[in-house]
């Protein structure tokens, strides 16, 4: 009795607190939420931040990022070339912000996707169980047996159209299996709970409770999902550009790495084409990341640390109370 | 029973347990005697059961004690170290709770848990704590050869006599069992209360019975506390609580039992719902549902509002909290 | 005149692997009629079938036999689905527990007016005077504020009584309660159990009342209906039952909660995994004679509209 707390059971993104207004600014309560946590504050803050740059790219660098400059190559950072050149005389400052773009683009676009088709057939599959399920699983298990890194090499190595949208389409059909899988799962433990159960005596009809009742009782867990696939796609995007696997006429922080690495900038003493658009996918993953953490701890509040001394001692010593 | 304590066996003064910012326990005196059964009883989010882990020591953050002293037969446990905690439970008090039939190790027999727990807290061989698992067993009403069953094996009444039994393993003087039989059906729950019963005649230790089933306490409790809000409301022997009732929400409780004889009457039970005890109401915490709170009584409605009454003891052994019986 | 009707209504699940599959026998040929503006009380302990009768009704599972007539059409067989609409516009289940059948992310609204919606009960302009006009007649005011909040924010209580309201917004002539109160406080257990005398009273709906408590029952039915291991074991009016009980195990039940010192050394009221002939309460009976764990006992009518399963207080003729 006493031990059902009621607020442990529910996903308390999905049904928050009233919102709350900063000023004149109206601010949703799952929002909220995610800024009183300290890991998805800074993540969303570092997250706003690039989105903010890459928005404003245009404004802040030059018109051609690749543009050669033979008269300007391998300058150090300066006030002219915050970030410096590279050796073909490009803005590396101008590369990254540019960048930025491309790879947060590419990121939410396969990030969406594959949270979309994981969502709509894993959730549908548990809930409507029987055939449809087998061929789902049947589906998600064959998809989950592709070995993905070389199927991307190959794919994105081979494949005539080496743009952006072949490679949002290839992360996507990766990555989709992993979310599908876990969705389904926890679909399974929702769709005996009696307010399904009770929508259904009510007469609703299977898409309505499969898109009204129960997806957004696991919205948490799939923000989590997108947000997951967001910054896997970035590292896998930029790694392969790294390999030269990818668009390399395009402007990335991969291919901005991948010249660096093909010219051994590092070993002549030049740091910079190496380590700012590094730095840049760094700080994005790492903002991506701690979003993910704070969404985690949201939501499930036996993750939160709100009592981090008593945490430790606990982690130190074992459980005190037996 | 007598209702004068013989010999204090728990002392309980001015009791305050927070969970975070929220005062779940605010101010709870209790006194059990040797061989005595306090019952205590309250609806759930009252604060019955964090009463119990307090005196067991076994709040967990965000819960802590922030006030009051609990003492046991004259010795303070508030700041008691770890190890000297972890050799007063069980030997001196055990617990029998809820679900703690869901908390015996899936894949250990029992007979082994019982060895566990034993040589936990004294020397004992193997053997000889099996023999005694077995003797305990048959003390709760179960065939000693259980010992060698798994828990899946055994229905949830048997495994809740387990839990029983090895609360009796070192005979403690105090045994606290928190909705001991809540989840069971009602011919298995009295069949274990008929046991636990017998069982206290033959040890003579004092029960803490924490339970929301009022009815079960005026049968097997000498005396009975009655829990509001994280606040006693009436203390008193069960058999005077059952008869004059003072608190209104005793009197209301005693009211939520429809009878199985007699002429169908019909009951009321207690308006509204407890209150939240981020922000328990000023005054009595009771009077937004008290049907004897009225503004047209206008001072009495104003000190039930603003003022908290205090227990007070009306006649002996009958403590009560409320504006109307101080009036 | 019932307005529902269960024939000989059975479900076994299939329990262990494909080579040695068994069947557990939830329910066993379970008769009994609901009739308007009555309450009929279901009694029995947890494991007995019970919920899976509610269950069965509500259509929730299909039935391995057995028939659920409403009007003179066996709604088992219902699979077209505006015929199953139609029945779970008259059909309503309340579930147990209120934390777990209100959606966690939707606002009370929200649960009231889909049905409504559903089941066009009233044109899409009423739809919201509907929802406040419901949530008042349970006793939620201001029903205008109490329609915008989120399960989290009411208490055990308010929450069954949305559950309620969702099951009146159809306007059904059958509700079936499923323990709607043992999850609740003590103290407002007996709020819930009068607003389904009202309801019964004033729209003359016909209640199952499913529950363990047979206090409870008592207080609120007008017939009762014992549950022994997924099987009707006696039925009649409630206060002949209870004054003077057939069925042992019906005295068993009353003994314990009359506080009577009872010997009894059961293993619970579960179902039986495949069941053999003979009474299912024969281990535990202290009246059982030889006839009793050969020949499993007919509800036989022993007295007026009072008929127990049994070979010694109810034999047949």
């Amino acid at each position: 009795m006493a031990q059902l707390d009621p607020t442990a059971l529910d996903l308390p993104l999905a049904a928050p607190k009233r919102g709350i207004r900063v000023g004149r600014i109206p601010i949703p309560g799952w929002l909220a939420l995610l800024l009183r946590n300290s890991k998805s504050r800074t993540g969303l803050l570092i997250v706003v931040f690039m989105v903010v740059i890459a928005v404003i790219a245009p404004l802040i660098s030059v018109a051609h990022p690749n543009d050669f400059n033979l008269l300007a190559t391998r300058q150090a950072p300066s006030w002219h070339h915050l970030f410096g050149t590279t050796d073909q005389g490009s803005d590396v400052f101008s590369q990254v912000v540019v960048g930025a773009r491309r790879s947060l683009l590419l990121g939410a676009l396969a990030g969406a996707f594959a949270t979309l088709v994981a969502a709509a057939l894993g959730i549908t599959a548990a809930y409507v169980g029987g055939i449809v399920d087998e061929v789902v699983n049947l589906l998600t298990n064959v998809f989950l047996t592709i070995p993905a890194i070389p199927l991307l090499v190959v794919a994105s190595g081979y494949l005539r159209a080496r743009g952006m949208w072949t490679m949002i389409a290839v992360i996507a059909l990766v990555l989709w299996a992993f979310e599908a899988r876990i969705l389904r799962a926890q679909a399974l433990t929702l769709k005996n709970r009696d307010f399904i159960l009770a929508a259904k005596t009510s007469g609703e009809p299977t898409w309505r409770i499969v898109f009204g009742e129960l997806m957004p009782n696991m919205i948490s867990r799939i923000a989590a999902a997108f947000v997951l696939v967001f910054y896997i796609s970035l590292l896998v995007d930029s790694g392969l550009e790294f390999l030269g696997l990818g668009d390399m006429s395009a402007t990335s922080w991969g291919v901005t790495i991948y010249w660096a690495q093909v010219n051994s900038t590092v070993l002549q003493g030049e740091w910079w084409p190496f380590l700012f658009p590094s730095l840049a996918l760094g700080l994005t993953v790492l903002g991506l990341v701690l979003v993910l953490a704070g969404i985690d701890e949201v939501s499930n509040p036996q993750l939160r640390t709100e009592h981090r001394r008593g945490r430790l001692l606990r982690l130190l010593f074992g459980r005190a109370a037996a | 029973m007598s209702a004068i304590a013989t010999k204090t066996l728990l002392e309980v003064r001015g009791l305050e347990v927070e969970y975070g910012r929220v005062r779940a326990v605010d101010g709870v005196d209790l006194d059990i005697a040797s061989g005595e059964t306090l019952g205590l009883a309250g609806e759930s989010g009252c604060g019955k059961s964090t009463v119990a882990n307090a005196v067991m020591q076994i709040l967990r953050p965000p819960a802590h004690i922030v006030g009051g002293s609990i003492r046991f037969q004259g010795e303070e446990l508030t700041g008691k170290s770890n190890e000297e905690l972890r050799r007063f439970r069980w030997r001196n008090v055990s617990m029998v709770f809820q679900s703690a039939m869901n908390a015996l190790n899936p894949v250990m027999r029992v007979g082994d848990q019982f060895v566990d727990m034993m040589q936990a807290h004294e020397r004992i061989s193997k053997h000889r704590a099996i023999v005694r698992a077995g003797e305990l067993l048959e003390l709760v009403g179960m065939d000693k050869h259980r010992v060698r069953s798994y828990p899946h094996e055994l229905s949830g009444g048997m495994r809740q006599r387990v839990i029983i039994a090895m609360a009796l393993a070192l005979n403690p003087e105090l045994i606290i069992l928190d909705e001991p039989t809540t989840a069971l059906d009602v011919v298995v729950q009295r069949e274990i209360l008929q046991e636990v019963e017998a069982l206290k005649r033959d040890f003579g230790f004092a029960v803490l019975f924490i339970t929301h089933d009022l009815s079960l306490l005026l049968e097997f409790a000498d005396r009975i506390a009655i829990m509001y809000a994280g606040e006693i409301v009436e203390a008193a022997p069960a058999a005077t609580l059952a008869e004059s009732p003072l608190h209104p929400y005793t009197q209301g409780l005693l009211q939520s039992f429809p009878p199985l004889t007699g002429p169908r009457v019909k009951l009321t039970g207690i308006a509204g719902a407890p209150p939240d005890l981020r922000e328990p109401p000023a005054g009595c915490r009771f009077h937004p549902r008290c049907p004897h709170c009225v503004p047209e009584n206008v001072a009495l409605y104003f000190r039930q509002t603003s003022e908290r009454p205090r227990l007070r003891e009306i006649t002996p052994g009958h403590f009560v909290a409320c504006h109307l019986v101080d009036a | 005149m019932s307005v529902l009707e269960v024939r000989d209504l059975s479900k076994s699940f299939a329990i262990g692997g494909a080579l040695r599959r068994q069947h557990v026998h939830a329910v066993e040929d379970v008769s009994f009629s609901l009739r308007p503006g009555t309450i009929t009380a279901l009694v029995g302990e947890s494991g007995s079938g019970k919920s899976t009768v509610a269950r069965l009704i509500a259509r929730l599972y299909d039935p391995s036999s057995g028939a659920v007539f409403f009007g003179d059409e066996d709604v088992a067989q219902v699979r077209r689905r505006k015929d199953v609409l139609r029945y779970r516009s008259q059909v309503q289940l309340i579930f147990q527990d209120p934390f777990g059948s209100l959606n966690p992310v939707k606002t009370v609204r929200h649960h009231i007016e889909r049905p409504l919606r559903i089941h066009d009960i009233v044109p899409s302009s009423q739809v919201d005077d509907r929802v406040y006009e419901l949530l008042e007649t349970v006793g939620l005011v201001p029903a205008r504020e109490v329609a915008d909040k989120y399960p989290h924010e009411l208490s055990g209580g308010q929450r069954q009584r949305v559950a309620i309201a969702r099951a009146l917004a159809v306007e059904p002539t059958v509700v079936l309660a499923d323990e709607p109160t043992s999850m609740l406080d003590v103290s407002i257990r007996i709020g819930i159990l009068n607003l389904m005398l009202k309801l019964k009273d004033e729209r003359d709906i016909a209640f199952l009342y499913v529950t363990h408590d047979i206090a409870s029952a008592r207080y609120v039915a007008d017939d009762i209906l014992v549950m022994y291991a997924g099987q009707i074991v006696e039925r009649g009016p409630v206060e002949q039952v209870l004054a003077e009980p057939l069925h042992p195990y019906t005295r068993l039940l009353l003994a314990a909660v009359h506080g009577e010192r009872i010997a009894d050394r059961g293993s619970g009221a579960s179902a039986a995994v495949d069941p053999v002939e003979g009474c299912r309460f024969v281990s535990r009976c202290p009246l059982a004679i030889p006839v009793c764990s050969e020949v499993t006992p007919e509800l036989v009518e022993a007295r007026r509209q009072h008929a127990a399963r049994c070979h010694v207080t109810a034999p047949a003729t």
